[in-house]
């Protein structure tokens, strides 16, 4: 049902006051750094008063990601709840070699760090602390812990909290600095000077830009994805979703809700009922399957799930779908698909592994600026989100929040199409 | 805990290889978070030949929050208060503008460079600012007067 988001039917005191109730949002700086999971319906109820598109939107929000996890609104939400994220799904994977390869890659960072002219005892305590929720999430792993308090309690502590905080912006600072040209286009200052007043200093929360590089250079090669849902004023009753890792499949994915000027986490409902009739469907194939010909009818099958991480990609996927009758399979991951997806893994990015040997190869030839491979193609489909669609979050500007007038009226479900961020 | 491991890394890259014109030192031997710094006043200012004694002090949260610097000796400077603390608070010094990647020798060339180049915008006496905007001859004269009697 479109609840007839017919503007012109309200009258001009009507606007005033859901802009009023709109601008008025403020993220909470009371709470913890990062809270338990809760559900979704506590924001459906924040926007129960205000403008009907919110309303709409969040109540179905409830319904399509019923679980949230809300950030500490103190200037680090954004890069916390990444960082939180990060390690929550390394968690949920439950895949020791993957923690380790994570820590060996994450480490290995350490090369753009140096390459940037940073001196070791100036970040190691960082690292150190990265290090260490490593081992706690390998430890819960191998204790088969059954959630995730250790990692609220870890990022709940503000010293370790603040130090994997400011790792992940020293890497996303030195980056950018070693991928200028993917980025300066869409800074209205010089890099340098963006990464030292947006991006390191203590409690500046993460612009688009930011968050773009963040997945890019951090994020990214670990194959867990990161979509950041939009709650906006702009048409429809779901909010705008966009994926930041858009170029390769995720195994995993991290969901940010973002309201102007603050992240928090979305859980997506399981998947599991839309997933079952086709696992069904492979079974059932499988099962009537001689040996010598398995191999075939897998390739066929894989045509019919080659849809499916697109259809995870769609943030309304199946939410509408009846429950299966006959779902006897336990939750399925899509991360088990790998043989049937639709590409490969495409390196945009020098692996960082590769950088760190290069870097050594290079480290008394070149100057920091050398980069270490061709600069990364700037294709379409890994343009970053149309900053002209987003909110502006400045603070001397309230009237931009949420204001009908300003926002674009849709971000397109798909990939954007349109020049990345603003020109 | 982290802080500390690298404070004493600073301290010592700070003691062996010492920044032009500063030395530094713990005020307590115990304890990592007070430094007694001692700056030699930059040549062409009025402070030459003055050497002014420094209390920096780490916070405990180091280095998630800048360290303070408060000049001991007598100082006639228009970014420094001019009272018994003696504080200075601008730049890089800022908590906000503070970055955890910015090492404390920094913090202390950034003190001396401010001795040679006041930044009288930014001031925090503003009287002084004025002087040393309008009148600089006057501003020299008291600057280079006040590190005689007190710092020398």
């Amino acid at each position: 049902m479109s609840n007839s988001t017919n503007m012109n039917a309200l009258s001009q005191a009507e606007m005033e006051r859901f802009q009023k109730l709109s601008n008025e949002f403020e993220p909470d700086v009371h709470g913890p750094l990062v809270s338990t999971k809760q559900s979704s319906h506590s924001i459906a109820l924040e926007y129960a008063n205000a403008d009907p598109i919110l309303a709409t939107k969040t109540n179905d929000l409830a319904v399509t990601h019923p679980t949230t996890r809300v950030m500490k609104g103190d200037g680090n939400c954004g890069w916390r709840a990444v960082a939180f994220g990060y390690f929550e799904t390394l968690f949920t994977m439950r895949d020791q070699l993957h923690v380790q390869q994570e820590l060996i890659r994450i480490k290995s960072l350490n090369s753009y760090l140096d390459r940037v002219g940073l001196q070791e005892h100036l970040y190691e305590v960082f690292v150190d602390a990265t290090e260490e929720i490593f081992a706690q999430t390998s430890q819960a792993i191998h204790n088969g812990d059954q959630d995730e308090s250790f990692l609220v309690n870890a990022f709940n502590e503000e010293y370790s909290s603040q130090a994997i905080i400011t790792h992940f912006r020293l890497l996303t600072s030195a980056w950018m600095k070693l991928n200028p040209e993917r980025y300066e286009a869409y800074l209205t200052m010089p890099l340098d000077q963006y990464c030292a007043t947006r991006i390191e200093p203590v409690r500046t929360e993460i612009d688009e830009v930011g968050l773009q590089a963040l997945v890019d250079g951090v994020i990214k090669v670990s194959g867990i994805g990161v979509e950041i849902l939009y709650l906006d004023r702009s048409e429809g009753e779901h909010v705008t979703p966009h994926i930041l890792t858009d170029s390769r499949p995720s195994q995993a994915t991290i969901r940010l809700l973002y309201r102007p000027g603050h992240y928090d986490i979305l859980y997506r409902a399981e998947p599991t009922v839309n997933m079952t009739p086709m696992v069904n469907l492979q079974y059932d194939m499988s099962s009537n399957l001689t040996p010598w010909d398995q191999g075939a009818l897998n390739f066929d099958v894989s045509s019919h799930l080659m849809s499916i991480p697109n259809l995870m990609a769609d943030p309304g996927f199946g939410m509408g779908a009846p429950m299966s009758p006959m779902s006897p399979m336990p939750p399925v991951s899509p991360a088990p698909a790998s043989p049937f997806r639709v590409s490969p893994p495409q390196e945009m990015y020098p692996s960082p592994m590769q950088s760190h040997v290069s870097s050594h190869a290079q480290s008394h030839a070149s100057i920091p600026s050398i980069p270490v491979s061709s600069p990364p193609p700037v294709m379409p489909s890994a343009a970053p989100p149309p900053m002209t669609s987003l909110p502006s979050r400045s603070s001397d500007g309230p009237q931009i929040r949420l204001n009908p007038l300003v926002m674009k009226p849709n971000l397109s479900h798909s990939l954007p199409v349109s020049p990345p961020f603003k020109k | 805990m982290g802080s500390q491991k690298r404070i004493a890394k600073e301290l010592h890259e700070l003691v062996e290889s010492p920044p032009e014109g500063i030395t530094v030192k713990l005020a307590d031997e115990d304890n990592l978070y007070e430094w007694r710094v001692f700056m030699d006043g930059p040549e062409g200012s009025p402070y030459q030949n003055g050497k002014f004694q420094i209390k920096l002090v780490l916070p405990t949260e180091y280095p998630f929050k800048p360290p303070t610097v408060s000049f001991a000796t007598k100082i006639y400077h228009p970014n420094v208060t001019n009272d018994d603390k003696g504080s200075m608070c601008l730049g890089m010094l800022r908590p906000d503008e503070w970055k955890p990647s910015s090492k404390i020798g920094a913090v202390l060339q950034f003190a001396r460079q401010l001795l040679a180049e006041p930044m009288p915008d930014d001031a925090i006496e503003g009287r002084i600012a004025e002087q040393y905007k309008n009148d600089r001859k006057h501003y020299d004269e008291v600057a280079r007067e006040w590190t005689r009697k007190h710092a020398s």
